[in-house]
């Protein structure tokens, strides 16, 4: 019997426009606009010319008098242009979750739970012309009519926050867009003449590649708006008034380091075993005189100390983290004792970081914050190192885990997971269990290998982490693999991958595949050329079932635990436990 | 307290305090009723069906139920205490009749390899971290061809290149089989090395036979006979933590139709036993 076959084309980038009705009189447009009037179009590629950024991977959209644009706690990947009209940014403290009209993920119902005992298909990776082509994410992104959120009562919102005004020219959302963090603030339009260009990430990143204009604007936006709310949240800068604020500002220095594309690099200095912390790039080294509290904005720096020959890795910090301020702090009111920075601060793959010059600090800063509130002095003992105080107690999280362990989790970069799989192989029996039930879970197909890095005891499998700097993200051609919008999960729209593998390469931790997919009936499905579809796969932490995450539901000895690496103490609660 | 102990006192506690309750009311329901043996036969067997239904929770992960690791709690605590439960059922004598004789066999099959599941769950994962050579079990076939074809291959390359068959020979005569598949299964359970050490002793004595570039190719085979040994280690006790189950399951099932046919007989002959 003939089966009919379901053919689809295989897409190419730009294939799937951000806007498949952003005209060429929208980009004339934009081209006379500042930053893109100033940009120099011989500096972009033939293959990524400016007009083709600006027709396919930008929208212009309009929002209405309390519309919001974009949510703090949202996982966005776009930036924003002002065009006309204007909109608010709510600073802290934000609005409440209700107001901000969050809807819930789409879980499945208990009938379509129940229902998966006799719906499972009996094929590996069968896919459902419905997943496939009638994808709600794909029209409503590829339209500009799209569902919003109304704030209903905007005068009272404006007497209750604090908020800026933005207009056109401001540029925003794209720190949170170029660095995969969440939005920091909730940002509505005013008036029902906000129009925006809403720029994807990819067009962003190529934008800031050949332009310096874009990245010189962007900075000083940042400097002018980000860096004051950004400021603002440190617990050292709260007491500060506007005038001093402003001085911080102006004087505060930004450094990138590392690779935004950090990842290629890292698994090719991992497979010739030449990742070591000593080619890590330095922020700033032990024993050098503090000339600034070093505040890391996106990614990760190791924190390490001289040990020996070598350095000894105490624990590796995030965004939100800083380094320099009890030396600095120290030295301000041990004029006569100053002490070097006590540890080395190293990149790891990318790092975003504010630096504030001490003298910045001791004369602006440090003068506001009351003494109790400063940290300790370092005694004698501890800079003769023969005594730890409980500060760096605190923060060596290397002596809680164990150094080797520590040193594993930095040098393998699995500090970089929010919901790493772990396992204590002492009780893991090997059943398989949760292998079973992730595929159970799944149609029938496992999404991750119970097989990965060991050190020790500890086996960090190879599945999604759900990275706090998810590099998959990183070149995916037509944005399918993305951010969930409600508990951050690194998931792959079905409907809009187009099998490239730029995301399974740049993994560092393999935990994507690509496989060849099916119709209902189990036939490859195939292209115009008959070549098979192929599709990444990745574990989605069951986001769409009731449970949560069906591996570690299933394991019936505690074994297998999803963790936060950047909770390294729930981490060493569990290993002691 | 740490999590586990905290943990294991608590079930303990349960255990402890469900079968002094049971035991000290026990005689208050004989001495009440002389149905006392349908009382804890029901509270039994109703027992079973839980700790049986634990199997088909493990099918259906997707169901919210709970997690599993709770699950094996209860199951392994109520375990126990269905003996304690049994005991009260026969009124502590050896059964007498052929059909009683099998029920109790059989509950006993299933008590012990559970016991002995529990204890080899919870030891042997420790000896197969601390001998490290972790590999999925699926890949072992796998691994061993790969050690095969490489211990061959070296065997045989001594052959043109020292032009002598001392170790080709030495090895089809004493490696070729231990290459072969799984072996010294019983040894890596109980952690015995003799075998090992035998191999790695006539390898010693063969030495003074060979000349460098022999020896030195001995000494690659001892070291590719250890990783075989690690692979093997891994083998045996990989296979016994999953083949336990290949026993407990099915004679649980075994034991549920037997105690299935014992309430049909129990109710069916009760009529004259008044």
């Amino acid at each position: 019997m003939d089966t009919v076959h379901f053919v689809i084309d295989k897409p190419q980038r730009w294939d799937s426009s951000f806007d498949p009705e952003m005209s060429e009189g929208a980009v004339n447009r934009l081209l006379g606009i500042r930053p893109f009037s100033e940009m120099d179009v011989t500096k972009f590629s033939k293959r990524t010319p400016l007009r083709g950024i600006l027709k396919n991977d930008t929208r212009i959209r309009r929002f209405k008098n309390g519309e919001i644009i974009v949510r703090a706690g949202d996982y966005g990947s776009s930036a924003y242009l002002v065009l006309s009209g204007h909109a608010r940014v709510v600073l802290n403290p934000g609005l409440p979750a209700s107001m901000l009209g969050r809807r819930k993920s789409q879980r499945k119902g208990l009938f379509e739970i129940v229902a998966q005992l006799w719906t499972n298909p009996r094929d590996p990776e069968v896919r459902t012309q419905a997943e496939l082509v009638q994808d709600t994410g794909v029209k409503a992104r590829s339209s500009t009519k799209g569902a919003g959120v109304f704030l209903q009562d905007v005068p009272r919102i404006l007497d209750e926050h604090k908020t800026a005004m933005m207009s056109a020219g401001d540029f925003f959302g794209e720190i949170a867009a170029l660095s995969r963090t969440t939005r920091t603030a909730t940002i509505f339009a005013v008036g029902n003449e906000t129009e925006l260009l809403e720029i994807r990430w990819q067009g962003l990143r190529d934008l800031l590649r050949f332009d310096d204009h874009l990245r010189h604007h962007i900075d000083r936006i940042y400097r002018e708006r980000t860096l004051a709310t950004h400021l603002r949240e440190i617990p050292i800068f709260k007491k500060l008034n506007d005038e001093q604020l402003k001085r911080v500002i102006e004087q505060t220095q930004f450094g990138t380091y590392g690779d935004y594309d950090w990842s290629g690099d890292y698994k090719r200095l991992a497979k010739e075993g030449r990742h070591t912390p000593e080619k890590e790039t330095i922020i700033a080294q032990e024993g050098d005189y503090p000339n600034g509290v070093v505040l890391i904005r996106s990614g990760f720096a190791r924190l390490s100390q001289k040990f020996g020959h070598g350095h000894r890795t105490l624990n590796y910090l995030g965004a939100g983290c800083e380094f320099g301020l009890r030396e600095i702090a120290h030295n301000w009111r041990q004029r006569t004792d100053a002490v070097p920075f006590q540890q080395t601060l190293r990149v790891i793959g990318y790092t975003h970081v504010i630096v504030v010059p001490t003298p910045v600090m001791e004369e602006v800063v440090l003068p506001t914050v009351p003494e109790g509130d400063l940290p300790a002095l370092f005694t004698p003992g501890e800079l003769a190192e023969t005594e730890i105080s409980d500060t760096t107690r605190k923060l060596d999280a290397g002596a809680k885990i164990g150094p080797e362990l520590m040193e594993f989790l930095t040098e393998n970069r699995y500090f970089n997971g929010t919901s790493s799989m772990v396992i204590d192989l002492e009780r893991c029996t090997r059943c398989d269990d949760c292998v079973r039930a992730c595929a159970t879970t799944n149609e029938g197909n496992p999404r991750f290998l119970r097989h990965g890095q060991i050190s020790g005891r500890i086996m960090v499998a190879n599945s999604c982490m759900h990275c706090a700097d998810p590099v998959c993200l990183i070149g995916c051609p037509t944005g399918a693999i993305h951010r969930g919008q409600v508990g951050g999960e690194v998931l792959v729209n079905q409907a809009t991958c187009i099998g490239c593998s730029i995301c399974s390469n740049n993994c560092p931790y393999e935990a994507i595949r690509m496989v060849e997919i099916r119709e209902e009936d189990g036939a490859f499905m195939v292209d115009k050329d008959m070549k098979p579809i192929v599709k990444a796969t990745k574990c989605d932490k069951c986001s769409d079932q009731i449970g949560g995450p069906a591996c570690e539901r299933s394991c019936p000895h505690g074994a297998l635990k999803r963790m936060d690496m950047n909770n390294l103490d729930a981490f060493a609660r569990w290993l002691h436990r | 307290m740490k999590g586990f102990v905290r943990r294991r006192l608590l079930w303990v506690g349960l255990l402890v305090a469900a079968t002094v309750s049971v035991v000290s009311v026990f005689p208050v329901w004989a001495g009440a009723t002389t149905r006392a043996a349908y009382l804890t036969g029901w509270l039994l067997f109703g027992l079973m069906v839980l700790l049986t239904g634990y199997n088909w929770f493990k099918k259906i992960p997707y169901l919210p139920l709970g997690r599993s690791e709770l699950w094996l709690q209860f199951h392994i605590y109520a375990g126990l205490f269905t003996g304690v439960l049994f005991f009260l059922h026969v009124g502590g004598r050896w059964p007498t009749g052929w059909f009683e004789l099998g029920l109790t066999i059989l509950y006993a099959i299933v008590m012990a390899s559970g016991v002995l599941g529990i204890f080899i769950s919870r030891g042997w994962p420790k000896r197969l971290t601390a001998r490290s050579g972790e590999v999925p079990f699926e890949r072992i076939p796998v691994i061993r061809r790969e050690l095969r074809e490489r211990a061959e291959a070296l065997a045989l390359s001594t052959v043109p290149e020292a032009k002598s068959a001392t170790v080709a020979e030495f090895y089809l005569r004493r490696v070729h089989d231990f290459f072969g598949g799984p072996r010294h299964f019983f040894s890596h359970l109980f952690e015995i090395r003799l075998p090992l050490n035998a191999l790695q002793n006539d390898f010693t004595d063969l030495k003074r036979f060979l000349n460098e570039r022999e020896r030195q190719v001995a000494e690659q085979l001892v070291a590719l006979v250890r990783q075989k040994d690690s692979l093997d280690y891994q083998h045996a006790l990989q296979l016994t933590l999953r083949l336990w189950l290949f026993i407990h399951i099915p004679i649980t099932y075994s034991l549920m139709l037997w105690a299935i046919a014992h309430i049909v007989l129990v109710y069916g002959f009760s009529a004259g036993a008044r």
